[in-house]
């Protein structure tokens, strides 16, 4: 135990001192170096892929920003993603409200509801947090598929939307070559402000609770309220990915809240490295890619992936963003890691 | 309602007899096997190609000992080089394990839901004053009141048990104090994984074969771990009971809602006694 954390405290020590500016304008240069890829890409398929692998990164983030901050493993994301879309769906049927309240309301309501159950899940212990973020998604799950009246159960819903969202034409969000852009920006933004986070108080001081808690408590701090707010944040980033998706796809089924979707945002985020900001979204991408190309073998694509989780969670811990990091320092010249 | 109980009883006993296997195994390794589900899942395909060919019997017997040398297989090739590690990695690992395992069954035996025939030994029903109910039903309840009052006795009785319930409180202590952990794991994480196998061998007759049927008890066998407090025995019996009472009402009256009724109950228990029912 004391290992692994002694190397992921001098991973994430030593670039840190450095990076103080490199890391917003490394940030702002690939933000607008994707947001004109679509303008050089003629291949509808690859920006299909681009887009869907861009969602997923905003899901596995969410994953990746609760490991980072509270240590925390989820197996139930799929919750605050598949429970937005389905807000969005549902709401979007009623048309009571604009669907620039059914958007805001997708995001702050998972939000409010992860902070409040985060009160209970944030009692017990980590492998027994991993177990019932497993429990309470399926059981969301469960509920949809038997709910007919509420959600149309296993056939899902259409998403009604109108023809302008924030004065955006609607198209802009169903068009691969423009939603790409959106998502993209999304995924950008939000990254910026986990790093502006992340070195803010509330981010030193979650990871102090999560190296001792029983210390940080003695020291005065209430240890229970940054963690939830840490889990609400997460829940928000992973709705946020709901809403783009229920935008993109025009149609959500249980689908969206099953375990699996869980449980492939999460190698997303292992595979990326959570220890990094950016690493479960490089983990997305590499992710939708691997599936792409494995082909005429995505029959075994389960088996595969677990494979892949097995081999990365044993051989390279720190994921591939933490091996980047490593061997930048290490080219650089800088201490060996 | 008297049936409704009994049904109760019979999902809460296979509940029992997957959840004292996560149990056996926390207490040794400290860890959650995330791929419990998909022995469950194991045992039950195993029991079905073993029914086909030698009968239920001898396919429950093929299901308890492929899955116990699965078990010492995965003790000694995961939880024990692993051990030095944050739980968290274990939990990884047995969540790969869960996707191979489901890949692979679903290659051998296909998609489709398969069914178990209820061996005809079992078959039919009994008379319970004015209503019947299935013996196969009644022959579940008694594999669980089985399984836990020999655990029971061989957890108070023997050498081995005082062993595991010592190594469940303290597993370092218990090691300093002379106890070859290592070898008392094989044969607990063996016997967890023979019990996983158990449970969805007997399970079959009343469920349809999937590669996925091991998600949803696994889920419930979590919300009864825990429930119970992770590592209790004692609790692991009475969640199961509870949970196996409270899923079988809750799908029979308040189909809706029922996956939403095991939650609630632990919620509520998690705010009260945030270790679980028996605190360990």
């Amino acid at each position: 135990m004391s290992e692994t954390s002694n190397l992921s405290a001098a991973l994430a020590e030593a670039p840190m001192a450095r990076r103080g500016i490199a890391f917003p304008v490394t940030l702002a240069l690939v933000a607008v170096a994707g947001a004109l890829v679509p303008g050089h890409i003629g291949s509808a398929l690859l920006l299909t892929l681009l887009t869907q692998a861009t969602i997923g990164a905003v899901l596995a983030t969410s994953v990746g920003i609760l490991i980072r901050q509270n240590g925390l493993v989820s197996f139930g994301h799929a919750a605050f993603f598949g429970g937005a879309a389905y807000i969005v769906a549902l709401a979007a049927q009623s048309g009571i409200v604009s669907a620039e309240v059914v958007v805001v309301a997708a995001v702050l309501v998972p939000v409010v509801v992860a902070f409040a159950v985060a009160f209970v899940m944030l009692r017990v212990s980590g492998v027994a947090f991993s177990m019932l973020t497993l429990a309470v998604a399926e059981a969301l799950h469960e509920l949809m598929m038997r709910w007919r009246e509420l959600a149309n159960g296993e056939d899902g819903l259409p998403v009604r939307l109108p023809s302008t969202l924030f004065g955006l034409p609607i198209a802009t969000f169903q068009r691969p070559e423009t939603m790409f852009v959106v998502c993209w920006i999304v995924l950008m933004a939000l990254i910026a402000v986990l790093w502006v986070l992340s070195r803010s108080h509330l981010g030193t001081l979650t990871l102090a609770i999560q190296d001792n808690e029983e210390r940080a408590r003695f020291i005065g701090y209430e240890t229970l309220v940054p963690r939830a707010i840490v889990f609400a944040l997460s829940a928000g980033i992973a709705a946020m990915g709901g809403v783009l998706f229920a935008l993109y796809n025009g149609f959500v089924t249980p689908d969206v809240l099953h375990w699996s979707l869980s449980g492939e945002a999460l190698v997303m985020a292992i595979i990326g490295g959570a220890r990094t900001l950016w690493g479960p979204a490089l983990g997305a991408v590499v992710f939708f890619f691997l599936r792409d190309a494995a082909g005429s073998y995505t029959e075994h694509w389960q088996a595969l992936i677990g494979i892949v989780l097995i081999t990365v969670t044993v051989a390279l811990p720190m994921g591939l963003s933490g091996a980047i990091v490593l061997l930048a320092s290490r080219i650089k010249g800088g201490r060996n890691g | 309602m008297l049936i409704q109980i009994l049904n109760g009883l019979v999902y809460g006993g296979l509940l029992y007899i997957l959840s004292v296997g996560l149990v056996l195994i926390f207490g040794l390794r400290r860890v959650v096997n995330f791929a419990h589900g998909a022995l469950f899942m194991v045992g039950a395909y195993i029991g079905y190609a073993a029914n086909m060919v030698l009968g239920f019997w001898a396919a429950v017997a093929c299901s308890i000992l492929v899955l116990s040398v699965l078990g010492v297989a995965l003790d000694r090739l995961v939880f024990r080089p692993l051990q030095k590690e944050e739980p968290m990695v274990t939990v990884l690992v047995t969540f790969g394990i869960l996707l191979v395992l489901e890949d692979v069954v679903r290659t051998i035996w296909g998609r489709d839901l398969l069914s178990f025939p209820t061996p005809v030994a079992l078959s039919g029903t009994v008379a319970l004053g004015d209503t019947s109910f299935p013996v196969y039903r009644l022959f579940v309840v008694a594999v669980a009141v089985l399984v836990a009052a020999g655990l029971s006795l061989w957890l108070k009785t023997s050498r081995a048990g005082l062993y595991v319930r010592a190594s469940s409180v303290d597993p370092l202590t218990t090691g300093m104090q002379g106890v070859d952990t290592e070898r008392l794991s094989a044969l607990v994480v063996g016997m967890g994984s023979a019990l996983a196998g158990l449970s969805g061998v007997v399970a079959a007759p009343l469920l349809a074969l999937s590669p996925s049927m091991g998600s949803s008890i696994l889920i419930e066998s979590f919300i009864v771990v825990v429930t119970g407090g992770l590592g209790s025995f004692t609790g692991a019996f009475v969640a199961a009971l509870v949970i196996g009472q409270l899923h079988n009402l809750g799908v029979v009256y308040l189909p809706h809602i029922a996956s939403m009724i095991p939650l609630i109950l632990m919620v509520a228990v998690l705010i009260w006694r945030p270790n679980g029912i028996v605190r360990t």
